[in-house]
């Protein structure tokens, strides 16, 4: 075979730290998807010839004749993560990115909001939060969560876009304004940003959970406008 | 049922290789579907592997496999198993929807239990299945070490430089290229390493030493097959039941064996005929299985048995009718008298005329003193009322291994002809008495002592009936672990690549091996039969470091394209064993592969001498290494051996296949086996 002559040119390093992490976190994938598919073969399921169109994993099909996937169906998508539509972390951590790549006006006082999650992130002081305090406050609308760094006041934590919006009790103070606005920005950059997703998308789960994300900014806006007047 | 239609799409980038660009076109579809089809009509079906003929939709197509689906069968396969894998595994129980329960251990049940349909899986399992029915044990060990084998070859497959298109088929050649090498290095150089670093650190077992615990052994630390049996007994069954069961077996064992024969003569047979040996009853406790004197023909009296103490009793085989059977229902029976068809009167004479012929052989048999007739088929009324008048004991429709069993115990030959009753066709017994045997009535013979031979019969116990099926099967591979641990071990290249062994031609090969090795090589068997290792991943261990130490002192000269170490990827695959054994008890690994390096070390007093029993034994007494040792059972070497090879083999065949053919037929039949060949059309195995 002429695969020597391949293998002169290249020669094979060590992958590097990130790729080991890539690595890893497909083999674990896999090991995960061999279990669950062990677990419903014991059940009975059948084990088809056939793979699946999306991830190439092997189906299974049950006994009402339905086919099955397990990684599709089951586990979270290994891509999927990392699209901003479908994935609340990859929507903030792109936010934040943004707002970092635009050197965010300085830091502003931001009093705490009672009640659940503002719809979008305060000012950009807050050292890039991690995205453990956003899963954190995605999962369970916890109020505030302090960054780990020392910032000299305590801010809100971020919080997900999609989380749903809860009316503040305390009326708006004047420092609040510019708080709000920069909120209103936020919204408005990525309502625009979902339109132009929507317009391109072709798949009919990436429209669907695309259409949510612009009622869920369209809340925000709402709730924001209360909020200032 | 039929695949969706999406999977008749060839996937377009898999075409890279042969078509130069994306997008397969319909010539070239069809092109290589007539060239596989012309090869497959050229080449020998056995030589080839296999792919299964299934269902399909539309037209023919072709779907090229590509190592991560061979990965992922197996490693499904493996998530499957690894539940009841080791002493400490769980039991699976298996309900058919008639309502039939079946409770297993064994990897071969399990994996044949399951909805298979892809073609990969089904070749696994096949593999799997013909390995344990030449050795009996080791199936789940199998799937185990071929998933570690695979995921190995796998990452060292993946280190190839990837060309962006070709990433593909470039792996799956590294990949094979990696397997053959391995299959090479496997047959030709571990039988001589595991001789080395394996076999010092075990021992040997003698057919003498079936003990049992009735008859303490000579000295204290002698072994025996009674561990053997246990510590098989313990991953078959449970840790309660096998001290017992391996006991049993033992005493069974040794009530069998035929003086002054081969070992292996007798437990072929042994092997053979165990479904007429044993009989299972549910609902009683395991601990009343028991030996039983004779055998236990499996079916009831259809007379009633009058005599009990009439000895010795005599008794006939008959593999016919009595009575010719004309005279059945549906049938029209003309009766010619001087060429004139006679009337219907006529009858009466001929029935008349066919009894008293009748009457005439059961004469014959009582001047012979016949008191129990053995008949293959069923009798007639008639037959039957003749036969209680004349007070003989009539058993009818017994089946044909007991027969055959019956014939080969008692040294007669079965009556085909009734009117021609010789002397050798009658058979002397001590008794002949029914038995009640859990809730049915068997028959019960016992033979005269002939060749110092005291045939028994086992009565396998157990609550239910999953539970007995359970039983019996672990006792029948437990017959198959010990015959493949006594037999000599073939070692040569041409053996195993030239010969498919099946079941049924075990003997015969085996048979063939030593001439065929005396030719080959000096030192045939490397591995002599009856060699015991303790259990519990130490023959991994072992192995694993003479590896290390093999590749270590070959590195120079064991350099591959892909710079991997063949030595390395097959040690690092073999503790994968030990890991699992110990897996809800990680620091237990540890723990035991320091013991066993250091231990290695430690060559100033090797911690088990290589003894047979004969031997002079320098009596050290019992360390507490020997202790240890012993607590974890036994297992045999050559069956480990054994296994590797059939695993490599497998893994080998399993990265040979290039494609799956679909092909439009009506009926799916298992049994009914297409090729493929890979686009190499190389010559494979898939079984030692």
């Amino acid at each position: 075979m002429a695969l020597n002559g391949d293998e002169e040119d290249f020669e094979w390093e060590p992958p590097s730290e990130a790729e080991m992490k890539v690595i890893q976190a497909r083999r674990e994938r896999q090991d995960k998807i061999s279990k669950l598919m062990g677990d419903y073969l014991l059940k009975g399921y059948k084990m088809l010839g056939e793979c699946c169109d999306v991830c190439g994993t092997i189906l299974l099909q049950d006994k009402q004749q339905k086919n099955y996937c397990v990684s599709c169906q089951e586990l979270d998508s290994d891509i999927d993560k990392d699209n901003p539509a479908l994935n609340a972390q990859a929507a903030l951590s792109q936010v934040r990115e943004r707002q970092l790549a635009a050197q965010s006006p300085p830091p502003t006082q931001a009093a705490q909001l009672n009640g659940g999650a503002s719809s979008s992130q305060s000012g950009g002081s807050v050292p890039q939060p991690r995205p453990e305090h956003c899963e954190g406050a995605a999962a369970g609308g916890r109020a505030l969560l302090p960054p780990p760094a020392v910032p000299p006041p305590p801010a809100p934590a971020p919080t997900a876009t999609l989380a749903p919006i809860r009316p503040p009790v305390p009326p708006p103070s004047s420092a609040l304004r510019p708080v709000l606005q920069e909120a209103e920005e936020a919204v408005l950059t990525k309502l625009r940003w979902a339109t132009t997703q929507l317009q391109s998308s072709a798949s009919l789960e990436v429209s669907t959970q695309l259409c949510g994300l612009i009622t869920s900014c369209a809340n925000s806006l709402r709730s924001l406008k209360e909020l200032s007047q | 049922m039929a695949g969706s239609p999406a999977a008749c799409r060839i996937p377009t980038t898999s075409w890279s290789r042969t078509a130069g660009g994306r997008g397969a076109t319909e010539k070239k579809k069809s092109l290589l579907i007539d060239r596989l089809m012309k090869s497959i009509s050229n080449v020998d079906i056995l030589e080839l592997a296999a792919v299964y003929e299934f269902h399909g939709e539309g037209m023919t197509s072709v779907e090229h496999l590509h190592l991560k689906h061979v990965l992922q069968t197996v490693c499904a396969l493996e998530a499957v198993v690894l539940r009841s894998f080791g002493p400490d595994g769980g039991q699976v129980l298996f309900t058919r929807s008639t309502g039939q329960a079946m409770l297993s251990r064994s990897g071969t049940q399990i994996l044949k239990a399951l909805h298979l349909e892809h073609p990969l899986a089904r070749v696994v399992v096949d593999c799997v299945c013909k390995h344990s029915a030449v050795t009996g044990d080791g199936s789940k060990t199998f799937v185990l070490l071929l998933a570690s084998l695979l995921r190995m070859i796998h990452a060292s497959a993946s280190k190839a430089p990837i060309v962006s298109e070709c990433s593909k088929s470039t792996e799956a050649a590294a990949a094979r290229r990696l397997a053959d090498k391995l299959l090479a290095f496997a047959t030709s150089e571990l039988a001589d390493l595991i001789s080395v670093s394996v076999v010092p650190r075990g021992f040997c077992v003698s057919a003498e030493d079936f003990t049992t615990k009735t008859q303490p052994p000579a000295r204290p630390s002698d072994f025996r097959i009674q561990t053997l049996l246990s510590s098989f007994f313990h991953t078959r069954l449970d840790s309660v039941h096998c001290g017992f069961l391996s006991d049993l077996a033992c005493e069974l064992l040794t009530r069998w064996k035929f003086q002054n024969d081969k070992l292996s003569f007798f437990l072929q047979f042994l092997s053979d005929n165990f479904p007429a040996l044993h009989t299972q009853v549910s609902g009683f406790p395991v601990s009343s299985s028991r030996l039983i004197e004779g055998q236990v023909i499996h079916r009831d009296f259809s007379t009633p048995c009058l005599q009990v103490h009439k000895q010795p009793v005599r008794a006939a085989v008959f593999t016919e009718h009595l009575q010719p059977t004309i005279l059945h229902q549906s049938y029209v029976l003309e009766l010619r008298c001087g060429g004139r068809v006679t009337g219907e009167e006529s009858i009466v004479p001929f029935s008349a005329r066919t009894e008293r012929s009748l009457e005439s052989v059961i004469a014959t048999l009582q001047s012979f003193g016949v008191s129990l007739l053995l008949c293959a088929v069923k009798q007639s009324t008639a037959v039957l009322a003749l036969a209680a008048r004349a007070e003989m004991c009539l058993v009818e429709c017994v089946s044909e291994d007991e027969l055959s069993l019956f014939v080969r115990l008692s040294g007669v030959t079965p009556i085909s002809d009734c009117w021609r009753i010789q002397p050798e066709n009658i058979a002397t017994l001590t008794f002949c008495r029914a038995i009640l045997l859990g809730a049915h009535r068997y028959v019960h013979v016992a033979f005269c002592d002939s060749s110092g031979v005291k045939p028994c019969s086992l009565v396998i116990c157990a609550p239910g009936e999953a539970q007995t099926d359970q039983c019996t099967s672990a006792f029948q591979d437990a017959v198959r672990v010990l015959l493949t641990m006594w037999e000599p071990v073939s070692t040569t290249e041409a053996t195993t690549l030239k010969n498919p062994v099946q079941p049924h031609e075990g003997t015969s090969l085996h048979a063939h091996c030593p001439t065929g090795n005396a030719a080959y090589r000096s030192d045939t068997c490397a591995l002599k039969p009856g060699c015991v290792i303790p259990a519990g991943g130490t023959f991994e261990f072992l192995l694993h470091h003479g590896l290390t130490q093999h590749s270590r002192s070959h590195s120079a000269s064991s350099c591959t394209n892909l710079g991997v170490n063949v030595c390395q990827i097959l040690a690092n695959t073999l503790l994968s064993v030990p890991r699992q054994i110990y897996s809800h008890h990680p620091k237990r690994f540890l723990q035991a592969q320091t013991r066993i390096t250091s231990l290695i070390s430690d060559r100033s007093r090797p911690f088990m001498a290589f003894k047979n029993v004969a031997n002079e034994d320098p009596d050290r007494g019992d360390t507490p290494s020997k202790r240890f040792m012993l607590d974890l059972g036994l297992e045999s070497i050559s069956c480990k051996y054994q296994l590797l090879l059939a695993v490599l083999q497998c893994a080998t065949s399993l990265l040979r296949v290039d494609a799956m053919v679909r092909t439009h037929t009506a009926l799916c039949s298992p049994s009914h086996k297409l090729t493929n060949i890979s686009e190499e059309s190389t010559d494979d195995e898939t079984e030692d």
